[in-house]
């Protein structure tokens, strides 16, 4: 047994196993669901190329299979894989068992529940309309407990353990643990209407903050930190080479946690969010390039030496690849969250093409890379077939290659085309759709590349699947090993030696590190409300309205139509008025969106008459040819709820909003009046009488509502 | 209230602090990190992946 120079091991020796059936448990789950989250990929991404493939069926639109995609992907897919790459190191890595095989399986098997749940509940539109945190409160909260289980046999295994040293690949995990707890409690209050809806308990600016300070945040602590810990601890594993600088990890470590942090205002650029706040937002942004690089370095760097092995050898070369696009999306990041580039990129496809160039190139790769790993020493064979894996291989590099440059095409096309102003000062591309059907080939391309990457796993499945029949798992191993006791103190440890082996202060710093950023552009905002100028225009929905708002939130609209008009001259030339941050203070939660496949609609409250979105929601062919919308046809097929309206504005008046109690008590009233008028107006055109009870009634009452009380104020406002 | 007092902020020593804070902690622990003495324990710390434990016969 080895040990530093400074330790001389002695006391009682212990013996111990491992619970690798966990580790198998999750490999399969990662399998499992890493084939569905990419055939929902494939799904979405045809959708946008032909919307006759929303099959005119409600859940399987875009708006209700998107949040499904991104759900499964970050946290079915990549989640399992990263809970079966920790257990695996966790417990080698401290030389102990995890911490209790009941508290391992309610954790495996909570996770799972939580997957099935949203994959039931985002296609019937039940969300919190806030993207990758839509699963609605029961859910939000099984998460958070689920959470704590795995954190306590975290904890509790490094508590037992038998090496006092804790690795650098550990220190990410925790970092992990402790911030994802905190993101996902935070951005998840709400206030519950029933048991599949809430609302919110922030609201407009607020809410926005919150959400792309978790949004982002969940892509650096979900996505990134933990497969950072993997990286530390698996390339050295595959390479049999030492990490190449464990200077440079402590570097990488500290510095990463305490810069990611801050950076997720990028995400609002040009929006209304305090200017203050995007600044810093953008600073911290670039300030990442130099951690994030720092790590890819020294992942790459460890291969030094072994790079004729990376030719060869199919872990390695999924691992060196997945380095290399970890390198290129951390150079990305920081470049689209400068300003000047961000107006360009910011809601085009750049931003879904950036977005897969981590998550395919850094994510899928890597996890590829540790599948075969783990199938191969868990079940005690070699790889199946190093043909499939290489074809595996290329595939996926030509998928994403095909995915990545279609969509920075797309997007830097399109926003040029949004932003072409002649020498008169007028749009060159007036009507939205000519934008949209110049990129529609793109689309077409992303489409099958994403097929590539899709075929790819699912050889890497089948390679997989027979490595594990040709090999067995056998008996659990017993190993032994001193128990952790006086004699496992080095002697003049340095100080961050010695923080290493106290889990809690090392947990408790790290829970520091990220909340001195989180505090500091969080909590001015908190107050935003108190100085964020009141409009007096500004009134809260009616209850029609509200109901109408529900609805345009449980299809996604979000998803594909932003609300929001950045202080740009092509932008008011289109839409109209910029937005201001006291449009939204009713708005629980903030409808902003990130990614404009179809026009901006802050405006679009009475640009158009009644009919004219009766006939676009119907079908959206009739009133813009070679639109790419799903048609809404259910819309007139079914009621309007107004049993929970009551409720609503109850809560709603609870979180600020100013309702009267008369409003409340003459809630349903007043909107089955609203929705007679607009049903009336309707008729004119011939539309039956008898969608007066229909839900789209309801959500013509509030796109006719949106962006109104401001924008029709005179321009000095 | 909030907005009278941001609007009227006038402190640019604050966040030229805040930064030189935030320098000197990055430096010090830089230093801290990269002091040669403590060579032999960082490649101790690099080896422990190594070690899956030893087999019990």
């Amino acid at each position: 047994m080895s040990s530093s120079s400074n330790v001389n091991r002695t006391g009682l020796l212990e013996t111990y196993s491992y619970d690798d059936q966990i580790v198998r448990m999750f490999v399969f789950a990662t399998i499992i669901w890493g084939a569905v989250a990419m055939l929902l990929g494939i799904t979405i991404a045809f959708q946008l190329a032909t919307w006759k493939m929303n099959f005119g069926l409600q859940w399987m639109t875009f708006g209700r299979l998107r949040p499904l995609h991104t759900n499964a992907a970050i946290f079915a897919f990549c989640g399992n894989a990263m809970f079966a790459g920790i257990y695996y190191s966790h417990q080698r890595l401290l030389k102990a068992r995890l911490f209790n095989d009941a508290l391992s399986r309610i954790h495996f098997w909570g996770w799972q529940a939580i997957i099935v749940a949203a994959a039931i509940t985002l296609p019937l539109g039940l969300t919190r309309g806030k993207e990758y945190a839509e699963l609605e409160w029961p859910i939000t909260i099984a998460i958070a407990v689920v959470w704590v289980v795995f954190a306590v046999n975290f904890f509790g295994t490094l508590v037992r353990r038998r090496e006092r040293h804790i690795y650098v690949a550990i220190w990410f995990y925790i970092a992990t643990i402790v911030t994802v707890a905190v993101l996902h409690i935070v951005n998840g209050l709400s206030l519950p209407v029933t048991w599949t809806k809430s609302y919110s308990v922030y609201s407009g600016v607020q809410d926005a903050l919150v959400q792309w300070w978790y949004g982002h945040n969940a892509v650096a602590f979900f996505l990134t930190t933990p497969f950072l810990g993997l990286m530390y601890y698996f390339v050295p594993k595959a390479a049999n080479r030492p990490v190449y600088s464990y200077r440079l990890s402590i570097i990488h470590f500290w510095s990463l946690v305490f810069i990611y942090i801050w950076a997720g205002p990028h995400h609002l650029l040009y929006t209304t969010l305090p200017e203050w706040a995007q600044t810093l937002g953008m600073v911290f942004s670039i300030a990442l390039w130099a951690p994030s690089w720092g790590g890819m370095i020294n992942g790459l760097m460890t291969l030094r030496g072994v790079w004729d092995k990376v030719r060869t050898d199919i872990i390695l070369k999924f691992m060196a690849l997945s380095l290399t696009f970890y390198g290129m999306s951390t150079f990305e990041g920081p470049l689209l969250s400068i300003k000047s580039v961000n107006a360009i990129g910011h809601f085009t496809d750049w931003i879904p093409g950036h977005v897969h160039a981590g998550t395919i190139g850094w994510n899928y790769l890597l996890i590829a890379g540790i599948l075969y790993f783990l199938v191969t020493k868990l079940w005690k064979t070699e790889i199946y077939s190093k043909t499939i894996a290489n074809i595996q291989f290329w595939m996926a590099t030509i998928g994403l290659s095909l995915y990545y440059v279609s969509m920075v095409v797309a997007g830097i096309t399109q926003s040029l085309m949004w932003r072409a102003i002649d020498a008169n000062g007028k749009l060159v591309y007036p009507n939205f759709i000519e934008t949209v059907v110049k990129i529609v080939p793109m689309y077409w391309v992303r489409a099958f590349g994403g097929t590539f990457v899709f075929v790819s796993f699912l050889l890497m499945g089948y390679n997989l699947y027979k490595t594990m029949q040709q090999g067995s798992v056998g008996i659990e191993e017993v190993y032994e090993a001193y128990a952790l006791d006086d004699s496992s103190v080095e002697k003049n440890a340095t100080q961050h030696r010695k923080l290493e082996g106290l889990p809690l202060v090392f947990g408790v710093l790290s829970l520091i590190a990220i909340l001195v950023g989180s505090a500091i552009e969080i909590v001015p905002t908190m107050l935003s409300n108190h100085y964020i100028s009141k409009i007096d225009a500004v009134k809260p929905y009616s209850p029609l309205e509200l109901i109408g708002r529900d609805i345009y939130i449980r299809e996604g609209c979000y998803l594909c139509h932003s609300q929001q008009v950045r202080p740009m001259v092509h932008e008011v030339l289109r839409y109209g008025k910029q937005s201001e941050a006291g449009e939204f203070i009713y708005d629980h939660p903030f409808q902003w969106g990130s990614k404009r496949t179809g026009p901006d609609l802050a405006r679009v409250g009475g640009k158009y008459p009644n009919m004219w979105h009766y006939r676009h929601m119907l079908n959206p062919r009739d009133v813009t040819p070679q639109s790419i919308m799903p048609i809404y046809k259910w819309l007139v097929e079914q009621k309007i709820d107004y049993a929970t309206l009551t409720r609503k504005l109850q809560v709603m008046k609870q979180l600020g909003v100013p309702y009267s109690d008369a409003q409340i008590n003459n809630g349903v009233m007043s909107a089955q009046t609203q929705a007679r008028t607009i049903t009336e107006d309707l008729m004119k055109s011939g539309v039956p009488a008898e969608v007066e009870d229909k839900e789209l009634v309801a959500l013509i009452s509030y796109l006719q509502r949106i962006g109104v009380d401001y924008g029709s104020l005179p321009k000095s406002n | 209230m909030y907005k009278e007092a941001l609007e009227q902020f006038n402190k640019p020593w604050l966040p030229l602090t805040a930064l030189f804070i935030f320098v000197l902690v990055f430096l010090l622990y830089l230093y801290w990190t990269f002091k040669k003495e403590n060579k032999h324990i960082y490649d101790y710390s690099s080896q422990i992946p190594f070690e899956d434990g030893v087999k019990h016969e």
